[in-house]
């Protein structure tokens, strides 16, 4: 009764996380070539059908892709909205979207390979988090919110700067194309290693979110507030912020700019589990891979060329997120 | 020891081009179990020692000897969106060094203080929704649960009606009847005169005493400009 007891609180979020990969198994059995449920569980195990074998290599990767990508999205999205105390947060808070964008953009002009533009995204998103974050550190103003927020902008604002001059100097026939594309975002491109690769930074990140619970809870009511409840809360703050630049990074670097999916799923998942961080980002993770996957299946629904998912998360996402926010409004 | 001890403590705002601020040094000590009301006029610092006294601004110069201390915002500084009964039992996060959540017992305790200030029914309101006078219940609930040996409260009786303003200032005698040492900023003499010692922070000086010399007519013109003709809180003539 005790363990039901302390499982209660958990059971939204593991709901969810159960939904999310109840979708995967579908997206994998689902396609072109059809697979059983159970053909598809054997192949996991190496002992498949050459049918199922095939689907696995081929679905495999991009669907860990789009649910490592979307859960990181989400996760780092509502770190950024308990922290700021700001429904708008969103990843790219810190600039750290545009920042990776600017990093691959600049790959891709000196003809890097795909390890070499996905390591240059990382290193660029977290530079212009660092950046934000370093800027940020320099002010005195209060708890440091509006400063992270004022710094993210202007470091976000200089990676678009940049990327606008390597987008005037790419040559227009082969590398303009790599460069849009990129930044419309994808899940396809991933091959299973890299998504694996990506899985690292994510994790760990995603572990730091999750470690810190409800002390974001705690940062949530202003540094004051958490000092005198007995917090670090200049290193804590710091933790989750580099936590939540880290998993965006690592994201973008995997699938190129994939917005509203960091804005929406807090939002989404806010409506089922409430504010508070402990339930809010284990379950905004499982409705952002959710909302990924549906994301790029519909990318590969409408014949066969693919739509970008970095469009149809924004086509989907904006109206969905007004409904929501209506929903929420008129609820309270 | 778990008193309080100041020496030559100074607090204030260092900062350049003279627009910091000095607080008179102070040498005091307080006894746990004791009652301190602060007053002065508005912009004479008493925020800004409070936040000193409870480690949130460094001293000038001086040192304090302090017990751990829990600090009470003012009235509306406080905006959660979760539960009443969540933000009463962080007061219980210093207590969870490596678990990422809170404990059951945290829970508990959370709900006997909220119980015990009779806002227990209000446990799984959102604190947002809830009045002033509820809300500041509630922060003081959570100074019991933080249970701290030194309570820095800024103005706890701001804001409310005088049923709130009654059951907070019962909760105060509380807190102090447990063996803590309880310093509240106030501009609601009623509650300076029935604490058992004032400390009066004027422009350039500052004072402790008992209260019946601190709220004489001759210190509260001194203090604030103004005349009165008896007892700041009843009217009645001061003994």
């Amino acid at each position: 009764m005790d363990f039901l007891n302390r499982l209660t609180p958990a059971l939204p979020a593991l709901i969810l996380a159960l939904l999310a990969l109840a979708g995967a198994a579908g997206v994998l059995a689902t396609g072109p070539l059809a697979i059983s449920p159970g053909d598809l569980l054997s192949a996991l195990f190496g002992q498949g059908s050459p049918d199922a074998e095939l689907v696995l290599t081929l679905r495999g990767p991009r669907l860990l892709a789009a649910l490592t990508c979307g859960a990181a999205l989400a996760g780092a999205g509502a770190g950024f909205q308990i922290l700021f105390r700001n429904p708008l947060a969103a990843p790219d808070l810190l600039g750290v979207s545009s920042g990776a964008g600017l990093g691959a953009a600049l790959a891709l002009l000196l003809g890097a390979g795909t390890a070499l533009v996905q390591g240059a995204a990382f290193a660029g998103g977290l530079a212009a988090g660092g950046l934000a974050m370093g800027c940020a550190a320099l002010t005195r103003s209060g708890d440091g919110r509006l400063a992270l927020i004022l710094c993210g902008v202007v470091a976000g604002a200089l990676a678009s700067a940049g990327l606008g001059l390597v987008v005037i100097v790419a040559e227009p026939y082969s590398q303009l194309p790599a460069i849009t594309w990129w930044l419309l975002g994808s899940f396809t491109r991933a091959t299973l290693a890299e998504a694996l690769f990506a899985l690292v930074p994510i994790g760990l990140g995603g572990a730091v979110l999750l470690w810190l619970g409800f002390r974001l809870d705690v940062l949530s009511l202003g540094d004051e507030q958490a000092r005198s409840l007995g917090l670090p809360a200049r290193r804590l703050r710091l933790a989750a912020l580099a936590a939540a630049a880290l998993m965006t990074s690592a994201a973008v670097a995997l699938a190129g700019i994939v917005g509203w999916i960091g804005l929406l799923a807090p939002h989404a998942a806010r409506l089922i589990v409430g504010e508070r961080a402990g339930r809010l980002i284990p379950a905004s993770m499982a409705v952002g891979a959710l909302f990924a996957l549906v994301i790029d299946r519909l990318a590969t629904a409408f014949g066969p060329a693919e739509i970008p998912v970095g469009l149809l998360s924004a086509a989907l996402g904006a109206p969905a997120f007004l409904f929501l926010f209506v929903a929420t409004s008129r609820r309270s | 020891m778990s008193g309080l001890l100041l020496e030559h403590l100074v607090a204030g705002r260092a900062a350049r081009g003279g627009k910091g601020f000095r607080l008179p040094p102070l040498n005091q000590s307080v006894a746990p179990g004791e009652v301190v009301a602060v007053i002065g006029p508005n912009g004479t610092g008493k925020t800004t020692l409070l936040k000193t006294l409870a480690g949130l601004l460094p001293p000038l110069a001086g040192s304090i000897h302090r017990p751990r201390a829990a600090w009470l915002p003012p009235p509306g500084a406080v905006s959660a969106g979760f539960s009443v009964l969540h933000l009463t039992a962080l007061g219980r996060s210093h207590l969870r060094r490596w678990s990422s959540g809170l404990a059951p017992a945290d829970l508990e305790a959370a709900r006997a203080a909220l119980d015990r200030l009779e806002v227990g029914h209000l446990a799984d309101r959102p604190f947002d929704r809830l009045s002033s006078g509820q809300q500041q219940l509630v922060l003081i609930a959570r100074l019991f649960v933080q249970d701290a040996p030194l309570c820095l409260l800024d103005e706890p009786m701001a804001l409310l009606d005088p049923a709130h303003a009654q059951a907070v200032e019962a909760a105060i005698r509380t807190l102090a009847r447990e063996d803590r040492i309880v310093i509240a900023s106030t501009h609601h003499l009623p509650l300076a005169a029935r604490a058992d010692r004032v400390l009066a922070l004027g422009p350039d000086w500052a004072e402790m005493a008992a209260p019946a010399r601190a709220l004489a007519p001759d210190r509260i013109r001194a203090l604030f400009g103004v005349e009165v003709d008896g007892c700041p809180c009843c009217g009645g003539p001061l003994s």
